[in-house]
């Protein structure tokens, strides 16, 4: 690599070794300088030799990664230390968290209506019947291998109606961006089987002004998630696995002012605390409704 | 010219009894030598901060603010790396120039308290009354008085004088004292006996003169002056220093201007790849190195101190590890300064007595008769007295009023005798003739011990042919046989060694008078001479000379074994030079000179081969009248010299002439001649005991016992630390490029940073200096003492060889095994390596809170950010692991380990256990993530790497093994650094 051309100056050293015997002048030569000129391996030589040491630094390089992916399931994440806490996003989604739009402005609240069309597409209740099951709800749904190694896991059925007026079928509000009672998504992320366990995660609005917020209703009814959509398989054998969310619907928010809104997940042992993190088991946005 | 005016013409010039001399001293300042421009505290504060790493790390900084400060105009300011960066280095900077400096204030204070402070007092006749006034207001055209014991207060024309003797070793290298007389002897007012010098001693006698120069106007402030033009050389290391720097700042400038066109073709916005550049070049700063090397240096100037060598310069330290020559002043450094006994002739035989300094060596057979008759002369044909109350003093270190050689004779008796005084007093003085020049002898008789002998006994000593020509008959085995011309011839024999040796020989003779003619109580008149001083009884010869050390012989052969040239330069006479010189092995056995080859083969001096004498002395006189390259030639074509009767400027010119010839020159003296050449030298070595403020001003090394010997431990101290220097610069260096590939891969691959700023800094400044430092400690891997010094022109600190493998070898190997961790914390963790490539957009995206891994979980940012913080932590420990290899590999160059020794640096493995300790520390101590983003890490990845830390060993191991087996091979040449 770069050594070659570095290295194909001569390097000057010092002698070692008794053997040559002191000299008996102390002055050198002043004839050094024209002393032979200390011989120079050949640049191809040099080139070869670099060629052999990184040939073979790969080689062992690549030997340890093969080893250490020996070590990596690609079914099972080996440790999930930084997942304990899952995280919240919402949706419509901007890089601020700010669901802004005026009523009466089509375009200001066509952008979001449009995101939520795209999200939930996976969510028609066609398409979940096509490739999920219907689960029993309450429990865990849990698929043991049976013997056969990363046998492929069935996913429940999370439908887009059970959303109910936040589904935005057949909704001439579009999802009541249009008549000001806006629809937000909130969306947990996945997490892979070890999971977080026994108890079922709901979601909570813990909003500080809570009579500015007015009223809101929760889809599925009052934020919970039942306990069938876990635990997940990972991708690789969870293929068709369907994210359950909830909706929130704010029914009589105060137009003009701006809302700020923490969603928490209400679960025993979901941690929602961490200082660092905002988005692990919470999410905090805003929302202001304008009308003219 | 004053010496040659006439004393009329003298008063006359400088109206002497002037009352004005107040107005004098206002025109001519003080008379004292005004101190060499003392540097400004601050100036070598910020000496300290102008070094050449320190340079290459301001720099740094500076890039470091700008690259900031463009981060800032694009609104990114989400990192604050740069700021860091650029703080911790200036931090480096200003902390270890705070050290530096404090170093170098504690030797200066050690040497500070050497400075004699006591104001100087001084006789002074105004207007015919005496006063005693300080010396420093003296002025031109006082008289003063001066007498045995003082310090000369001003240069002095003398006037009157008794039997005034000056020592004017310390200026002229002259180890006899010089009489002074009122006569102008010579044209030159150094040689002139009517002149006395600022600052020489007066040993003995009285002496009015009048001062003709005050101040730096003096013989001894013009040598002074003449030192302070002097520019001091810039010391070896600082060289090297600043080749590695050259180096350093090429390949940082090579590597970023690469990765600079490589980022603007991947498709980075231009500033954005200017920062790249600039991140690049500082990384290749190696931050930690300056702490090192200054720790390095202040271990070995700690060493140093504590074997009595004080370093003013922490650079110099090193210095006399590559010196080829030193320039050798004679008195008070090769030599004792005083004069001792050193050989005694008689029953016709050469004895030699002891003379070193503390009396271990061997002593002569003293057992015949002549020896006790010669003993009685000796002690009793003596003025010379010891101060009392000097009981408990080891005899050669007693203070003695009197002059030189009675001193000598005086000492020699007493450790032969016993106690002299109370010798004396029994045979009670009846009359005495002190010595002088006409005479050429000294006489006294005495009464006997025994009181019935009546006898008186007459002792002489003088000049030896003087002493023969009185003489009738010689005393041998204690019989007195007449002196006949077969004795005569003996004596002349006898009298010709001693003086070729360089000795002041006395001779010795004694006769028991007749008690008839003279009874006691007999009066004697030394006017008249009423008593015999012919027909004398012979007893023998002494010679004296101011003895090497006893140090010096054994340290003059190491240094030669060393390849180390030694030159004698002083200002004594050629015959005292030669024979020190012989004695100390400066001329070795054997070798002649021209002249001695001329003597032995009996033919003229301009026949002889000059190539042939290995040997050569030369004095002064030629000096003046050759050309710089007639010098240099001499200086080639024999490897032996003695420079005699040289003056300061051209022991300056002969310290030039042996660097022009590419030697790194020391220069040793004491006196105020030698502080020119001490500064002009490569490093100057002053003698703290004997030497004079201006040599340890102009030194940059002080040998606080004098001893000459220390020069050695200096050598192999400097050759040791420029070993274990390279040995600590490859260990720091080697990290550099685990440091840097991290962000070239980040840069060029876009995965997320495997290591962060923050992290670089703790290892340069925190894990990795202990180990560095305590190779410092490392032993010697050969005999360095039996190595040629190195040649300052190939054999570099760091060459090529060096940094080519430190970075492209043991450097890949250990990004290698920091890249095998990083990928498997990431990949355990939930990232195979394939998805980490180009991952970086998304991975930095701090809106995004659902990144997918490779298991399809989400990750939110934060969650991200502790994995990176992962990353740095195991790429961290993979460094440091490979270091701990590392260091374990730089214990040597050339040797196996295993011969080495693992555990024979006790402070090397103290150290690598509290690197570890540290790293464990910075892992898992609470509140670490959030601090300086270090995370506790799993076990299983702190043994990723021991496969690549094995690899760096054995690895090494092998190139050791071509080294050694294949020297001069092509592998030996690229390999060994």
């Amino acid at each position: 690599m770069f050594g070659g051309t570095l290295a194909g100056g001569g390097s000057g050293r010092r002698g070692l070794g008794g053997s040559e015997g002191a000299p008996r002048w102390g002055l050198p030569h002043v004839g050094a300088l024209l002393d032979p000129p200390l011989f120079s391996p050949p640049p191809a030589l040099i080139l070869f030799f670099y060629l052999v040491f990184y040939g073979f630094l790969t080689a062992l390089f690549t030997l340890t990664m093969w080893v250490m992916l020996q070590t990596v399931d690609p079914y099972i994440p080996k440790y999930q230390d930084r997942l304990s806490v899952p995280g919240m996003m919402i949706r419509p989604k901007t890089d601020t968290l700010d669901v802004t739009f005026n009523v009466s402005n089509t375009e200001s609240w066509d952008r979001y209506v449009k995101m939520l069309n795209d999200f939930l597409e996976p969510y028609n209740d066609s398409i979940q019947a096509a490739t999920n099951d219907a689960c029993r709800p309450g429990r865990y749904n849990e698929q043991p291998d049976n013997g056969v190694l990363n046998y492929p896991k069935r996913a429940c059925q999370f439908n887009r109606t059970a959303l109910g007026a936040c589904s935005g079928l057949n909704d001439p509000t579009h999802y009541g961006y249009a008549d000001g009672r806006p629809c937000i998504l909130i969306k947990m992320n996945r997490v892979g089987e070890a999971g977080w366990g026994l108890a079922p995660p709901n979601f909570e609005g813990s909003p500080p002004h809570t009579f500015k917020l007015g009223e809101m209703v929760m889809y599925p009814p009052n934020g919970h998630i039942d306990l069938m959509y876990f635990p997940y398989y990972g991708k690789k054998v969870h293929v068709n696995y369907t994210q359950p969310i909830v909706a929130v619907k704010f029914l009589t928010l105060e137009a003009n002012t701006d809302h700020n809104v923490e969603c928490k997940v209400n679960a025993v042992n979901i941690a929602t605390t961490d200082e660092r993190d905002k988005f692990a088991g919470r999410v905090a946005f805003k929302i202001r409704v304008n009308r003219d | 010219d004053d010496h040659q005016l006439s004393v009329e013409d003298l008063e006359l010039k400088y109206q002497t009894n002037i009352n004005k001399a107040g107005e004098i001293l206002l025109r001519d300042g003080p008379n004292e030598l005004k101190p060499p421009k003392g540097t400004p505290e601050y100036v070598k504060f910020a000496r300290q901060l102008a070094g050449g790493l320190q340079c290459l790390m301001w720099v740094a900084a500076a890039i470091c603010l700008i690259a900031f400060g463009i981060q800032c105009g694009q609104g990114d300011l989400t990192s604050a790396d740069n700021l860091y960066l650029a703080i911790a280095l200036i931090a480096v900077v200003v902390v270890t120039g705070c050290f530096g400096y404090y170093q170098e204030f504690k030797s200066t204070n050690i040497i500070a308290s050497f400075k004699n402070l006591v104001p100087q007092q001084a006789t002074v006749i105004r207007d015919g009354d005496k006063f005693q006034i300080n010396a420093n207001q003296l002025v031109v055209g006082d008289l003063v008085e001066i007498k045995g014991g003082d310090r000369v207060p001003a240069d002095i024309r003398i006037i009157t004088s008794q039997g005034c003797k000056v020592d004017n070793s310390s200026l002229t290298g002259e180890s006899e004292p010089q009489t002074r007389a009122p006569e102008c002897t010579h044209e030159s007012p150094l040689e002139t006996r009517n002149i006395a010098f600022f600052s020489t001693m007066c040993l003995e006698g009285t002496a009015t003169g009048i001062i003709v120069n005050t101040g730096d106007r003096t013989i001894i402030g013009r040598i002074a002056t003449l030192a302070s033009g002097v520019e001091n050389e810039k010391t070896p290391i600082a060289i090297e220093i600043e080749h590695f720097v050259d180096i350093i700042a090429g390949l940082a400038i090579f590597f970023g201007g690469t990765f600079f066109v490589v980022a603007m073709v991947i498709g980075y916005p231009f500033l954005k790849a200017m920062v790249f550049f600039m991140a690049i070049v500082v990384a290749y700063v190696p931050e930690g190195l300056l702490a090192t090397v200054t720790v390095c240096l202040s271990l070995t100037a700690k060493r140093l101190a504590r074997k009595n060598c004080v370093v003013k310069n922490l650079e110099a330290v090193e210095t006399l590890g590559s010196t080829s020559v030193i320039c050798s002043d004679k008195t008070g450094t090769l030599t004792q300064n005083r004069m001792t006994v050193s050989h005694l002739w008689f029953d016709n035989q050469i004895h030699t007595a002891d003379t070193t300094e503390d009396q271990s060596g061997q002593s002569f057979d003293q057992s015949s008769e002549t020896w006790r008759a010669l003993c009685k002369i000796v002690s009793l044909c003596n003025r010379a007295f010891f101060k009392s109350g000097q009981d408990n003093v080891p005899v050669p270190k007693r203070i003695v009023i009197g002059d030189a050689s009675e001193t000598a004779l005086l000492k020699f008796s007493e450790i032969a005798l016993g106690n002299v005084m109370e010798y004396r007093e029994r045979y009670k003085k009846a009359c005495e003739i002190p010595f002088n020049s006409t005479n050429k002898f000294q006489l006294s008789i005495h009464e006997l011990e025994d009181p019935r002998d009546p006898r008186y006994l007459l002792v002489m000593k003088g000049a030896p042919e003087r002493i023969l020509e009185r003489c009738a008959t010689i005393m041998i085995k204690g019989q007195e046989l007449p002196l006949d011309e077969q004795w005569k011839e003996a004596f002349q024999t006898a009298y010709m060694d001693l003086g070729g040796l360089g000795e002041r020989v006395l001779g010795f003779c004694h006769l028991y008078l007749d008690p008839g003619q003279f009874p006691r109580g007999f009066s004697f008149d030394t006017e008249d001479m009423n008593f015999p001083t012919s027909g004398l009884c012979f007893a023998g010869l002494i010679s004296m000379i101011d003895p090497p050390r006893a140090t010096v012989p054994d340290a003059v052969m190491k240094c030669r074994t060393a390849g180390i040239r030694v030159i004698m330069v002083t200002g004594d006479h050629p015959i005292t030079a030669k024979a020190i010189a012989a004695s100390v092995g400066i001329i070795s056995e054997g070798s002649e000179t021209v002249e001695d080859i001329a003597a032995r083969m009996r033919i003229p001096v301009e026949q002889v081969n000059k190539w042939e004498a290995r040997a050569c002395v030369v004095n002064g006189g030629q000096l003046k009248d050759m050309e710089t390259e007639e010098l240099v030639e001499i200086l080639k074509m024999h490897p032996e010299m003695v420079f005699a009767r040289t003056s300061p400027q051209q022991k300056l010119i002969i310290v030039e002439s042996c660097q022009k010839l590419g030697a790194i020159v020391a220069v040793t003296g004491d006196g105020v001649n030698d502080s020119p050449a001490l500064k002009k030298a490569d490093i100057g070595v002053a003698m703290g005991i004997a030497g004079s403020d201006a040599a340890k001003n102009a030194a940059d090394m002080i040998l606080l016992d004098d001893n000459f010997a220390s020069i050695v431990t200096g050598v192999e101290q400097g050759r040791l630390i420029f070993d274990n220097l390279k040995k600590s610069i490859a260990y720091t260096l080697t990290k550099n490029i685990p440091e840097l590939t991290p962000y070239l891969i980040y840069i060029t691959v876009s995965v997320p940073l495997p290591l962060g700023c923050i992290t670089i800094l703790f290892i340069e400044l925190c894990t990795d200096i202990f180990p560095s430092v305590s190779l410092a400690y490392e032993k010697a891997e050969s005999d360095i003492m039996h190595l040629k010094p190195r040649n300052p022109r190939r054999d570099r600190l760091v060459n090529e060889a060096l940094a080519v493998y430190s970075y492209f070898q043991i450097g890949a190997i250990q990004s290698f095994a920091g890249f095998t961790d990083y990928f498997t914390a990431m990949a355990q963790e939930g990232w195979f390596p394939l998805l980490c490539v180009g991952l970086r957009a998304q991975w930095e995206n701090d809106h995004l809170q659902d990144l997918q891994d490779s298991y399809g979980q989400e990750w939110t940012f934060g969650q991200r950010l502790y994995q990176e913080y992962t990353c740095y932590t195991v790429f961290f420990i993979s460094i440091e692991m490979c270091q701990i290899s590392d260091v374990l590999i730089r214990k040597t160059r050339r040797l196996s380990v295993f011969q080495q020794g693992f555990f024979r640096n006790k402070i090397l493995v103290i150290a690598i256990v509290f690197q570890l300790c540290l790293g464990c520390f910075l892992c898992y101590c609470p509140g670490m993530p959030n601090i300086f983003n270090f995370m506790p890490i799993r076990f299983q990845w702190w043994l990723v790497p021991l496969p690549y830390g094995i690899l760096i060993f054995v690895y090494d191991e092998i190139r050791k093994l071509g080294v050694r087996r294949h020297p001069g091979s092509w592998w030996d040449k690229e390999l060994y650094y």
